[in-house]
């Protein structure tokens, strides 16, 4: 029994370390924008803000286009998120339910798609916008970011159509309803927690993007979106690090939300089309 | 409506409709990934400086390739990528399993345990790079303090002008953000595992390391092999954590394939040549992907 119990209290001290060290520098962005700039600078370092200025937020916001830039990653978020879901529900849908010839290699190829690198990818797409006039509009990485999407949401909403049973088109057909008035009007809203999981799934690989902003954006300071924002702060001759931190903060917000949010089904979104 | 009406449950299942769906993707993929890939192995075989598709294509060379293989740059970025990939993704494995064993013990508070290991995935990169950035600031960072606290060095260490330094902030930085990976892919794994095998291990009189060796590690192959790829494939491709962080430099210690590739097209805007280094990735790539789905066939 007395090993049990001293079996259990290393498991939680193993536990709790692990924990505190491996999320340590995500309190110490918090701590950092909480602190007084003058307080960086003494050593020994404080580990808890002496008086937090909670103002810090506002502050930032006033100081610099913040709101602007997390509206600029917010609308191409949004943006190539539509656009990739319209476009992979359908695409799920087929390669879920019907026999494409093609298709297979088409899975294949989409598979193929998620491991491409972006550095190469955005040689010739500059080329292309620049084309288009599209270089330094939100347009340019919407688009860029909905290709970046569609790979995995094609493949996430497959998997999800894959398990809810024929049978409930072909009722709803025996009804009278066409193949695709059966999926707008059966499907889709029994797949309504896999679509929610799939487009803030998507929502956080455009949120997250920084080569495709840097590449497109830099000139057009109205269109930055929040990570190119974040990094032109860091590029300053004299990093004012509790700002950093706090403009930082509010750029992970909406993603640490969604990941809360997001907890059950991430193993899904990270494995698709990876898992046995 | 019989005319109309569609036996999806029938074998031959084959219609139109199927392929009507797919169009607005095979449009969308061709445009924005399959047509940019053509360009830019074209371009490759150029002598572009700036791309611009409405002139002329410049006549047919390998000058890029020949160039690229005799440059000192391109080796040195191919060992600098393969020093990353080995050691990031050996210590996002050591990290990424070692903590999802961990956390699959019952006990009370294990969901929340989980959901703080896994917590630096939810940190974009960019982000993630200024916490450490900050962490290993010159002069009031906190890792110097830390160090010197330590009895490791003594005198503070100016982590970004030594090249040494700089390449181990730049592992530690992306190990940080891609062990969670490996954490939620390997807990995925143990759940799989039948309790039924730990128990016959038990009964048989297995210990705990026994049965991590004979029961856990060879059941979990499969997905070890499948997240081991992505990691790799993760790491190889990474631009920002290490553009933002450090630029490639110092004396391009940090200087990987993708980096240079992006250094050449809009830091220098030699795009021809930088396609030829970015064609190269791209091999790699597709080749590794291929490796990953082969080992994979049941998921097609």
């Amino acid at each position: 029994m007395r090993r049990k119990t001293t079996r259990h209290a290393l498991l939680y001290a193993g536990v709790v370390l692990t924990c505190a060290i491996l999320v340590f520098p995500i309190y110490w962005l918090v701590v950092t924008a909480l602190s007084e700039p003058s307080q960086l600078r003494q050593l020994p370092p404080s580990f808890w803000p002496a008086e937090p200025r909670w103002g810090v937020f506002g502050q930032i916001m006033a100081e610099r286009p913040i709101l602007l830039w997390l509206g600029n990653s917010a609308l191409a978020a949004i943006g190539a998120v539509a656009i990739s879901m319209v476009v992979s529900v359908l695409a799920g849908y087929s390669l879920s339910r019907f026999r494409v010839r093609g298709g297979q290699s088409l899975g294949l190829f989409i598979l193929t798609a998620k491991m491409l690198p972006a550095t190469l990818l955005v040689i010739p797409l500059f080329g292309i916008f620049r084309n288009l006039e599209l270089i330094g509009s939100l347009w340019s990485i919407i688009l860029a970011h909905a290709t970046l999407i569609i790979p995995f949401t094609t493949w996430m909403l497959k998997g999800y159509f894959d398990t809810i049973p024929h049978e409930l088109e072909q009722a709803a057909m025996v009804d009278g309803c066409s193949p695709l008035g059966a999926l707008v009007r059966v499907i889709l809203p029994v797949s309504a927690p896999g679509l929610a999981a799939t487009a803030l799934y998507g929502f956080v690989l455009s949120w997250s993007d920084y080569a495709y902003a840097r590449t497109f954006l830099t000139n057009a300071q109205g269109n930055w979106t929040a990570n190119l924002g974040i990094t032109t702060m860091k590029g300053e001759y004299i990093s004012n690090w509790s700002d950093i931190s706090a403009a930082s903060i509010l750029v992970a917000l909406p993603i640490l939300l969604i990941y809360l949010f997001l907890e059950r089904y991430l193993v899904g979104g990270l494995t698709a089309g990876a898992e046995k | 409506m019989p005319g109309f009406s569609l036996d999806l449950a029938r074998p031959s299942r084959r219609h139109w409709l199927g392929y009507l769906l797919l169009a607005p993707a095979v449009l969308l993929i061709a445009l924005i990934i399959v047509y940019p890939l053509f360009v830019s192995v074209d371009l490759s075989f150029q002598n572009v400086n700036i791309a611009r598709l409405d002139q002329p294509r410049r006549p047919f060379t390998t000058a890029n390739y020949e160039r690229l293989f005799a440059s000192e740059d391109f080796w040195n970025a191919c060992w600098v990528t393969f020093k990353l990939v080995t050691i990031v993704s050996f210590f996002c494995f050591l990290l990424g399993l070692s903590t999802a064993l961990l956390v699959n013990n019952r006990f009370k508070g294990q969901a929340l345990a989980r959901l703080l290991v896994a917590l630096p995935w939810a940190i974009p990169e960019v982000i993630a790079v200024v916490i450490f950035a900050w962490l290993f600031d010159s002069s009031f960072g906190l890792m110097n303090w830390l160090f010197i606290k330590l009895g490791l060095v003594d005198q503070t260490i100016n982590w970004f002008s030594s090249p040494d330094a700089a390449f181990a902030v730049v592992c530690t930085v992306m190990v940080w953000k891609g062990y969670p990976f490996v954490s939620i892919m390997m807990l995925a794994g143990l759940q799989s595992i039948p309790e039924d095998f730990y128990n016959a291990a038990k009964v048989d009189g297995a210990r705990a390391w026994q049965r991590l060796i004979h029961i856990t590690i060879p059941s979990l192959m499969p997905v070890i092999g499948v997240t081991l790829v992505l990691v790799m494939l993760w790491v190889f491709r990474d631009f920002s954590i290490i553009y933002v962080l450090t630029g490639g430099g110092p004396l391009k210690a940090t200087q990987s394939l993708s980096i240079m590739t992006y250094e050449q097209a809009f830091g220098f805007f030699k795009m021809g040549y930088a396609s030829a280094i970015g064609v190269i990735t791209l091999i790699v790539c597709v080749i590794a992907s291929r490796l990953m789905i082969a080992r994979a066939p049941d998921n097609i």
